[in-house]
């Protein structure tokens, strides 16, 4: 009957319009939608999973960075710890105490500096702001505070190491 | 002896049209908290609280879980 109306084989195999193949019905939009609530979900389950049974490795041991005299007040200086790539920037704050955070911006992980003098740790990519004391957020869109390190001044050399969880 | 799906099928085109759009209205706030479920326990779990992150995931599967029962409800094609 088909083959009478002129109808080409390979529409009768294939037998989809394209309409019904680009449309999307709200059936199909609801259905969806259920299936990214089922993503959200396992995402919350892996980060859930992730950081109770494979947590971050804690910083271990005393590990040098510089003189005291390679820093003077106001003045800061990257660095990586061995066997890793995370940036760090020590701080030698104008009250002559020393700080150690990482260099990664807990909102998008854009590289934060020191401004001198203000005693604040700027982000310049979403315009965030860190306390340079304590680390706390003072301003912006960054959700929590810059991980530190404890800095220990032996003599003249600088040395951190990781922080105790409170 | 009549039913939901039996009465569902036979509802007017209006009431299955609301009903539609009732679901998909609900699913959207379902999905919305779940992003925020997912924001909240991601910063917990990176500022070493990881039960937070557990009680997240507890309730966003309870959402998914209100989704997939949603789904029911969905009128069948006419």
């Amino acid at each position: 009957m088909a083959q009478q109306d002129n109808t080409p084989d390979w529409k009768i195999d294939f037998p989809y319009s394209t309409v019904e193949t680009l449309q999307v019905s709200r059936r199909q939009f609801a259905k969806f939608l259920c299936l990214v609530s089922g993503g959200l979900m396992a995402g919350s389950g892996l980060v859930a999973i992730k950081s109770s049974f494979f947590p971050e490795r804690k910083v271990e041991g005393e590990h040098f960075v510089c003189n005291t005299a390679a820093l003077p007040v106001g003045g800061t200086r990257s660095f990586t710890l061995p066997g890793s790539t995370v940036p760090y920037i020590l701080i030698h704050l104008e009250n002559d105490e020393w700080r150690a955070y990482e260099q990664k911006c807990t909102h998008l992980s854009c590289a934060v500096f020191y401004k001198p003098g203000t005693g604040r740790i700027e982000c310049p990519c979403h315009n965030g702001w860190f306390d340079a004391l304590t680390g706390e957020v003072v301003q912006g869109p960054p959700p929590r505070p810059l991980p530190a390190l404890n800095v220990i001044v032996k003599g003249d050399a600088v040395y951190v190491t990781g922080q105790q969880p409170a | 002896m009549s039913n939901f799906r039996g009465a569902h099928e036979k509802a007017h085109p209006n009431k299955s049209n609301t009903l539609l759009l009732a679901i998909i209205t609900l699913l959207v706030l379902i999905v919305s908290m779940q992003i925020w479920l997912l924001y909240t326990g991601l910063n917990n779990a990176l500022s070493q609280h990881p039960d937070i992150a557990w009680i997240t995931f507890i309730v966003s599967f309870v959402l998914f879980v209100a989704a997939l029962g949603l789904l029911y409800y969905l009128p069948e094609r006419k």
